[in-house]
Order: structure tokens, then C-alpha cells, then sequence
């Protein structure tokens, strides 16, 4: 039985697709079978983001609605063949979809993979609780921005009212010139804040917007910091026990290659 | 803030450092509807409870802080005592 695992965040617009985008490809990549979905009925975004918006036939609400077989609306990735999407439904509402059914489906889910990532809208209303009905466990996504962290903690406590257990936490879009001068909050403040589980530090890095301009996952990109941040967390999602490399502010080549080789607390 | 730290571009708090201690405020108040004029009020009470046991406590020197544990939250309160009043009251 495999494990559902939603994204989710609170706030729009702090790396939610892009981060189970590349999280999904990294997990496969990693040799697990694996299913994102995509719970954003309405505002369907992942199938661009990996780049396979051309292929989509079936969707999420003909699913549910016994228009289609799961196996129908399912979309193979390009390259990775144990990497499927099932995307959203664009033109119907957010409230085309019910709690039961989302149970269900991901109960269909994890029977066929080892991982179901479900990537959730944003807000605090049914659709966000419909992306957690069926969840094993829950990724918080945040950025080091005074609104973001808020969101990311009314999140965590309708995770935790919830009985999802206590949330891991992914801070995205860190610029660490910026921490370095004090001038943005340092994941260890998030933290302090927050005080859950940390899972993921990911750099703000430009590479991301060329590879979502390409629908190509990061991960493939070997120069992306972030890209190499998103298949940490892969990894330490499968359990095991990867240090926080120190994020390095991005100039040369040099101070890049050694990044790798410097490493934060263990 | 003295000469020197304005000499040297102290002058204002660090963006990050502000940011975290608004965000400590809204936060205890997001989950505990706890306003800072309540925490302020809750401060003046703490002080004059345990100034009936200890050396008089200022309660503008109290720092309370609620923090996020697993199962439950811990409200922490770090509250200077004055030294060396052993004969009060």
C-alpha cells in the first residue's frame, strides 16, 4: 500500500505545484511508482508544469463521476514511465468533488503506486480539506515571507485538528544573500516559529522558471540548486538521513562546486 | 540606540529580526485570539501574583512567548527576579 502524501500551503503562489511537480519526479527517479494529482478543480496547473497538458483526455471529476476508469484518466510521464498525473478538472468548480470521493480515490491510488502526491489549492476551504481527506501525511510548503509563514501556521493547525499527524515543512524561494544581511527570515526562524518538522530547504533559484517555461522537473537540471534541494527531500521522505547542505549565495562556478561539500548541523 | 550603532548602520532593526518578532505577536494572537494589549495585561497580572512571594517584579520586563510543541503549545515566561531582597515582607 502506498503512502498519500498532500502539499500543501495556505498561501498561493509559494511553490506548491512546482514543489510536488518536482518531488514526484525525484520520488520516481528514485525508482518508487508514483501518482500526482492534481486537487486544484478549476485552476488545473500541474499537467503544464510537468509539461503534459497536450495529453490529457480524462480528468479528475470524470473519475469521480464514473465517466472514466482511473486507468483512462491517468497520464504517463514523458519520460519516467512509473510517473502518472491525474489532472484537475478545468471547467468545473471546486465544489464538483466531495470528501468521500476523494477518499476513494486515493484508496484506488495507493493500491497501484507507492506514492500519491496530492497537490492542493489554496485557502483554507473545502478544497484545501478535500486535498487532506484521503492523507496519510502532509508537506507544508512556505517561503520566508511574514504572510506566507502565517498561512503556513493556520495550516498546521487545521492539519493537526485533522489528525493528519504533524506536518514536515518545506521553505522554498530562500535567498541566502538576504538572510546572510539579515534581511530575510532564516529557516531556523521559520522554525522557531512554526515548530514542526523541517523536510526541505530549497533555494530560490532562476532555473525553476526555465524548466516550468519548459515543463521539465528541476530535478533533471544536475547546475539547479533547487533542483538538487527537491531530490533531498525525496530522499529523506524515503526515510533516509540526508544533512541540510549550506544554501550558498549564487556567483561563481567555484563557490557553487564547493557548496556541495559544506554541510550545515547534522 | 547610541551614536555608535547609528555611526556604524545600526540605525534600524534588521528587516528579518522585525519581521519574526511581528510575526511571534500575530501568531500568539492567530491561535489564541491573545491581543498584545491582553499579553500586556496578562504580564501586569503575572507580576503583581508573584510579587506577593518574590522581590517586586516588573512587569515590563516579563517575556512571554507561546511556542508550538507537537501535541500542545507551552506558554513560556521568562521573568527577571531582582537579587539580594532575601528579607521580604
Amino acid at each position: 500500500m502506498g503512502r498519500v502524501i498532500t502539499i500543501t500551503s495556505g498561501k498561493g503562489g509559494v511553490g506548491k505545484t512546482t514543489t510536488t511537480a518536482n518531488l514526484g519526479t525525484a520520488l520516481a527517479l528514485q525508482g518508487g511508482r508514483v501518482a500526482v494529482v492534481d486537487a486544484d478543480i478549476g485552476l488545473r496547473n500541474l499537467d503544464v508544469v510537468m509539461g503534459l497538458e497536450n495529453r490529457i483526455v480524462y480528468d479528475l471529476v470524470d473519475v469521480v463521476e464514473g465517466r472514466a476508469r482511473l486507468r483512462q484518466a491517468l497520464i504517463k510521464d514523458k519520460r519516467l514511465p512509473e510517473l502518472c498525473l491525474l489532472p484537475a478538472a478545468q471547467t468545473r468548480d471546486k465544489d464538483a468533488v466531495s470528501r468521500e470521493q476523494m477518499i476513494d480515490l486515493t484508496a484506488q491510488l495507493r493500491r497501484e503506486f507507492d506514492f500519491v502526491l496530492i497537490d492542493s489549492p489554496a485557502g483554507i476551504e473545502n478544497g484545501f480539506r478535500n486535498a487532506i481527506a484521503g492523507a496519510d501525511e502532509v508537506i507544508i510548503v512556505t517561503t520566508p515571507e511574514v504572510s506566507a509563514v502565517r498561512d503556513a501556521d493556520r495550516i498546521i493547525g487545521l492539519v493537526e485538528a485533522a489528525e493528519k499527524g504533524p506536518p514536515n515543512l518545506v521553505v522554498n524561494r530562500i535567498k541566502p544573500r538576504l538572510v546572510n544581511r539579515g534581511e530575510m527570515l532564516s529557516v531556523e526562524d521559520v522554525l522557531e516559529l512554526l515548530a514542526i518538522t523541517l523536510i526541505g530547504i530549497v533555494p530560490d533559484d532562476e532555473s525553476i522558471v526555465t524548466s516550468t517555461n519548459r515543463g521539465e522537473a528541476a530535478v533533471y537540471d544536475h547546475q539547479s540548486q533547487a533542483g538538487r534541494a527537491f531530490l533531498d527531500v525525496a530522499r529523506r521522505l524515503r526515510g533516509e538521513d540526508v544533512p541540510f547542505p549550506v544554501l550558498q549565495e549564487q556567483q561563481g562556478v567555484l563557490e557553487r562546486f564547493f557548496g556541495i561539500f559544506g554541510r550545515r548541523r547534522s | 540606540m547610541g551614536f555608535f550603532e547609528n555611526l556604524f548602520g545600526g540605525r534600524r532593526d534588521r528587516s528579518a529580526s522585525v519581521a519574526k518578532q511581528r510575526l511571534m505577536m500575530v501568531l500568539v494572537d492567530d491561535r489564541y485570539k491573545l491581543t498584545p494589549e491582553t499579553l500586556e495585561q496578562m504580564k501586569v497580572e503575572i507580576a503583581e501574583v508573584l510579587s506577593r512571594y518574590l522581590p517586586p517584579v516588573d512587569a515590563e520586563q516579563i517575556e512571554v512567548k507561546i511556542l508550538r510543541g507537537e501535541a500542545t503549545d507551552y506558554l513560556k515566561a521568562d521573568i527577571p527576579l531582582k537579587r539580594g531582597q532575601p528579607d521580604m515582607g
